[in-house]
């Protein structure tokens, strides 16, 4: 309240003020912990998962105890939150977050924050937040290294200007390019690493996430002069943060988000489907991708070694992986589509496969 | 007639070397999942639907304007046609239906009193449309369920059949072919038995109708349950009932509970005539047929209905069981392969059920589909009892099922494709 630029008014209006924690994971249980005790009215914190003892190292809402009790993290992340400031709404969402639901969660939302492990989910994030004008701080951390970006779309309301840009009498600045703009696709299954194939130095979750909070914190007081509108790349090992400058990238590209409004993830033609396998305990999970790209295992297969039991030819890569204590196969196919065994469920399916396929 | 190279399957954007592609960048599939639905529809198909629903979807009725009264001849010559077809008496009494599951429940549930006094025999060869209605009817104790078993082949014999029936059996459901195994049961004699011991005889037709010749006459069928889209080449959410005599309709709506021989109505409601009866009118199809029918699906299936019958259909059914012939010559005695049922395949539809040794049947079916643009079908196929006696309980197995506009060459590309994964 003291600070320049908050006061008062600003303190208000954090405490009318609705925030999406999409994920909450290592980014997730950062942020959701600096913006309860920043004093952000409601939290709407959606996660799909249970605790596991490895996430311990860097999601620092949960403990021991939740781990025993295999607790979603959504609730555990609510009932923490509960203690540690009494006085504002918290909403736990255990759910997948996906076309179907997205757009009901980011309802009356001021800012959503990126707590997510998987391109696939933010590319869907950034449809809803292009599509209903919402900014969203889009980050994530993995290895030493980690990025953040606050995107702040270009309006398609009636106040608008015809280049897309606030009319007069909006503060709001200029719209800027949205992840499309920057990434047009999510890059392929098994090429980048994951969390859990590499691992990540929980301080990297900590300095992204605290650079998430306060690029909300600007969002939700309107400090908008004060937001970052380059985008952050920080290497903690080699010691370099560079920024990079995105904003021509609306205007060079075609982004078929922003520039053409066609929510492709959104309307749930891009993005994977999970279907239950017939009388099977288990689930396929369909890639719907516009790349065509056919996938190598090679550098997958290195990657799982050394976590599980893996076989592999040209055709397929089977994974045998235990997660949580549960043994789970994981078959995956060139196409990127994989056959998740040990679940019936479609949400642990995709959970397995961001965990250690990613994409 | 459709050429082979025209049958196309979208897959938007995707690119690779092992395909060839035409100049829209849609890639050839080749489509062996016939027992599932066909792929592709007669042709005239699609156009016919097209021109139905841009000139004369109008809904139909006996009197009335011009486009009604259009709409309802198109329906009434197909159900003539299809009359004909299986060698029923009286075209009245063929209703149109959403697919074969929904023929199977309202023949089911019409014939059966559902008081616990009655019996019903089946096989182990069923379909779960065919289980799952009669399964949850015994689990509340409303019929008793007799079960019979099939042979190593995939075979029912009809003496088993008839051993089981018994003085208060009312009802046997069999399918004319396995659609797992792709075997076809002796129906006259099953359809014999049912008479010589006045039981009603409810066959699933969903793996031969417009396949394997059927007469309602000859064989006895007394229900005659059958999906439009399959080996009748038309479109999905088409199908029939054809009711037998023995099955009257209820003769008033006073006298249902006290009946019971008589054809129970399950979706009452408007018939386009008859209008100022209070309930449904007890002569067919109107009895069964409330509602608005899939006119538009319904010229489709006419469509392909006129298609079947200019082709010769002994030579359709021989050329099925020459692919699967060449299947099953090819993986039978080959240790990398199991093949399941008889390899007699003049008594075959053209379905054959393999697995791949060291192999989840899912993930052939998915390293077919992705590696070889092979379409077949993994799993259960919705018949849990089969792959329970075969022993494929619950991993299934990998069905192929060419139809009538496969040939040679996608049997050959299919047995590289598995000789290639088995290794």
């Amino acid at each position: 309240m003291l600070l320049s630029g908050f006061g008062e008014e600003g303190q208000r209006k954090l405490l009318k003020s609705k925030v999406l924690i999409a994920g909450c994971g290592a980014l997730g249980t950062v942020v959701a912990n600096t913006l309860a005790r920043a004093g952000v009215g409601h939290l709407v914190i959606v996660d799909r998962d249970y605790i596991e003892i490895t996430n311990l190292q860097r999601q620092i809402l949960f403990d021991e105890s939740d781990v025993e009790n295999a607790i979603p993290k959504a609730v555990a992340a609510k009932e923490k939150i509960g203690s540690i400031n009494s006085q504002i709404k918290v909403t736990a969402v255990v759910d997948d977050l996906n076309h179907t639901n997205i757009e009901s969660m980011i309802e009356g939302c001021d800012v959503i924050v990126d707590g997510v492990d998987n391109f696939e989910t933010r590319f869907l994030v950034n449809d809803v937040a292009v599509k209903h004008g919402v900014p969203y701080i889009y980050a994530g951390a993995v290895g030493v290294v980690g990025m953040c970006y606050t995107i702040l779309p270009h309006l398609a309301s009636p106040s608008v200007t015809s280049n897309g840009d606030p009319g007069p009498g909006d503060k709001r600045p200029a719209g800027g390019p949205c992840l499309r703009c920057i990434f047009e696709h999510a890059p392929p299954p098994g090429m980048n690493p994951t969390c859990d194939t590499v691992g990540v130095l929980g301080p990297v979750v900590s300095v992204i996430a605290n650079y998430e909070a306060v690029e909300a914190l600007k969002v939700i007081t309107e400090n908008w002069n004060a937001i970052n509108r380059m985008m952050l790349h920080v290497d903690l090992w080699q010691n370099t943060m560079r920024q990079f400058a995105v904003t021509k990238a609306y205007e060079i590209g075609d982004c078929r988000c922003c520039k053409h409004r066609v929510f492709e993830y959104l309307d749930g033609k891009l993005g994977s489907s999970a279907t239950t396998l017939c009388g099977r305990n288990a689930v396929q999970l369909t890639r719907n991708s516009a790349d065509g790209h056919k996938l190598d295992f090679k550098d997958l297969a290195s990657r799982l070694r050394s976590h599980c039991h893996i076989q592999v030819n040209k055709f397929m890569l089977r994974a045998a992986i235990i997660d949580g204590g549960h043994p789970y196969e994981l078959t995956l196919f060139t196409d990127g589509r994989a056959i998740v065994k040990g679940t019936k469920q479609p949400e642990i399916a995709k959970s397995i496969y961001s965990k250690y396929v990613g994409g | 007639m459709l050429l082979k190279n025209e049958v196309r399957i979208l897959v938007p954007g995707v690119a690779s070397e092992r395909f060839d592609f035409n100049l829209f960048g849609i890639q050839a599939m080749i489509y062996l999942d016939n027992a599932a639905t066909s792929f592709p529809k007669a042709p005239g198909v699609g156009e016919a639907m097209t021109r139905f629903v841009g000139e004369q979807a109008a809904n139909p009725g006996r009197a009335g304007h011009y486009m009604a009264v259009a709409a309802e001849k198109m329906v009434e010559d197909l159900r003539l046609k299809l009359t004909q077809l299986f060698g029923g008496e009286d075209f009245h009494r063929l209703i149109f239906t959403l697919n074969g599951t929904d023929a199977l429940n309202m023949g089911i549930n019409g014939v059966l009193r559902k008081d616990g006094s009655e019996h019903v025999v089946t096989t182990a060869l069923e379909h779960n449309s065919v289980n799952r209605p009669l399964q949850a009817l015994a689990d509340m104790k409303l019929i008793e369920l007799t079960r019979v078993d099939f042979d190593q082949g995939g075979f029912i014999d009809p003496d088993d059949i008839r051993v089981r029936i018994q003085p208060n059996t009312k009802l046997i459901v069999l399918t004319h072919a396995s659609n797992v195994l792709g075997t076809i049961q002796d129906i006259k004699a099953v359809g014999a038995i049912a008479r010589e011991h006045d039981v009603l005889f409810l066959l699933d037709a969903a793996q031969t109708a417009g396949l394997v010749p059927i007469s309602i006459d000859q064989m006895k069928i007394d229900l005659l349950a059958f999906p439009g889209h399959k080996s009748l080449l038309g479109p999905t959410g088409t199908g029939g009932l054809y009711v037998g005599d023995r099955c009257p309709p209820l003769p008033n709506q006073q006298s249902s509970l006290a009946s019971g021989d008589v054809f129970r109505a399950w979706r009452e409601g408007g018939t386009g005539g008859d209008s100022s009866s209070p309930t449904q009118p007890t002569q067919y199809p109107f009895y069964l047929e409330g509602g608005t029918p899939n006119t538009v699906g319904i010229a489709g299936l006419a469509a392909s209905v006129d298609f079947l019958a200019s082709q010769h259909s002994a030579n359709v059914l021989r050329s099925e069981q020459v692919m699967i012939a060449t299947i099953i010559n090819q993986c039978d005695g080959d240790k990398r392969f199991t093949v399941y049922g008889s390899s007699d395949v003049s008594r075959h539809v053209g379905t054959v059920s393999i697995n791949i040794t060291g192999y989840d049947s899912a993930d052939a079916c998915s390293i077919l589909d992705d590696s070889f643009a092979i379409a077949v079908r993994s799993g259960l196929h919705c018949a849990p009892y089969v792959h329970r006696r075969m022993g494929t309980f619950p991993g299934g197995a990998l069905r192929i099922s060419p139809g009538h506009f496969n040939d040679q060459h996608d049997v050959e590309k299919v047995l590289t494709a598995l000789d290639e994964i088995a290794g």
